[in-house]
């Protein structure tokens, strides 16, 4: 596993996010969180338009679960603690383009969300419209 | 924890709680005790920041169910067939440390997705309630619906008012005021 702490770009960044996505949708159990915050240094704070720190995690956690995760020896085991975690900095002027191409991402991975139902959509149309009749 | 009704009223709550706190670092200087001397300077973070959960609900326990109630021969004890597709929600949440203050919108539609995502790109770029382009674009809140009524209302008051520069912080504490009431300080 790579340090956990590295910016990844935004190539290997959608590839993750796309993987993690879809693992979790096919499952149909789980959570993906991502966050989005702007990426300021303390020390310049000139910059009018920050650079954006995105970050897509699992919402599982490395630390030990303190209930179960201790041996007679006193050693935490972490046996299912595969936290997933992707983190990536957007510059201002690529925002759009990241961002264009973060929602394709989304839209595609985020499958366990409803579809959207025309006939439904319709009947509910239909009976909006009647209502004000009655 | 409230929820915002539409994804126009999170976004554009969102945009003015992002225009409100523009001092995204406050620096606090520890003295020693005498305070004279300038010991060390800490950085606080207050910046407003932006979360989306995808989330599938959890797995409610069937099984124990079917154990407990011993069916040996019939066989229409099929559980896992008749499971509806589970619903993922997507929830998006603007939360500000500095003022304890949390705006959320709640979704299931996967529609909204796509718009949701770019608008938020918006808010990262900076972007206030007019560059949203939430208040004029009729098609957009089309797949709304429900909230409709509420939207009318918003944009009048808000726009308006945030054109000016000197009005930015005015209109973003009254907007948030009348929108929050009892949010912001439970």
């Amino acid at each position: 596993m790579p340090a956990a702490h590295a910016h990844l770009n935004h190539e290997e960044f959608f590839t993750s996010l796309t993987t993690l996505l879809s693992t979790t949708s096919q499952k149909a159990r789980g959570s993906v969180y991502l966050t989005q915050k702007p990426l300021i240094d303390p020390q310049q704070q000139d910059q009018q338009i920050p650079a954006i720190l995105i970050r897509a995690t699992d919402g599982n956690t490395s630390a030990a679960n303190p209930k179960n995760t201790i041996d007679k020896k006193g050693i935490s085991k972490n046996k299912n603690t595969n936290k997933v975690k992707l983190s990536t900095v957007v510059n201002p002027d690529e925002l759009e383009a990241f961002y264009a191409r973060y929602a394709e991402v989304c839209k595609a991975g985020m499958t366990g969300l409803k579809k959207r139902d025309r006939k439904k959509k319709n009947a509910k149309g239909k009976a909006g419209g009647k209502v004000p009749k009655l | 924890m409230p929820y915002l009704p539409t994804p126009q009223a999170y976004l554009e709550q969102s945009a003015l709680l992002l225009q409100a706190y523009p001092d995204a670092v406050r620096a606090i200087h520890e003295s020693d005790e005498s305070g004279c001397k300038p010991t060390s300077t800490k950085y606080l973070m207050i910046i407003p920041r932006i979360t989306t959960k995808y989330t599938f609900p959890a797995s409610k326990p069937k099984t124990q169910k079917a154990t407990t109630q011993p069916q040996p021969e019939s066989q229409t004890t099929a559980p896992p067939t008749e499971e509806k597709p589970r619903i993922a929600t997507l929830t998006l949440k603007t939360f500000h440390a500095g003022s304890g203050i949390c705006l959320k919108y709640r979704t299931n539609k996967g529609a909204e997705v796509g718009r949701l995502i770019t608008s938020l790109g918006k808010l990262a770029a900076g972007a206030d309630v007019e560059a949203l382009g939430l208040g004029g674009a009729g098609a957009v809140p089309a797949g709304a619906g429900a909230g409709d009524a509420e939207m009318v209302d918003a944009p009048p008051s808000l726009i308006p008012a945030g054109a000016g520069e000197g009005g930015n912080e005015g209109p973003g504490k009254g907007g948030k005021g009348k929108k929050k009431g009892g949010k912001g300080r439970r």
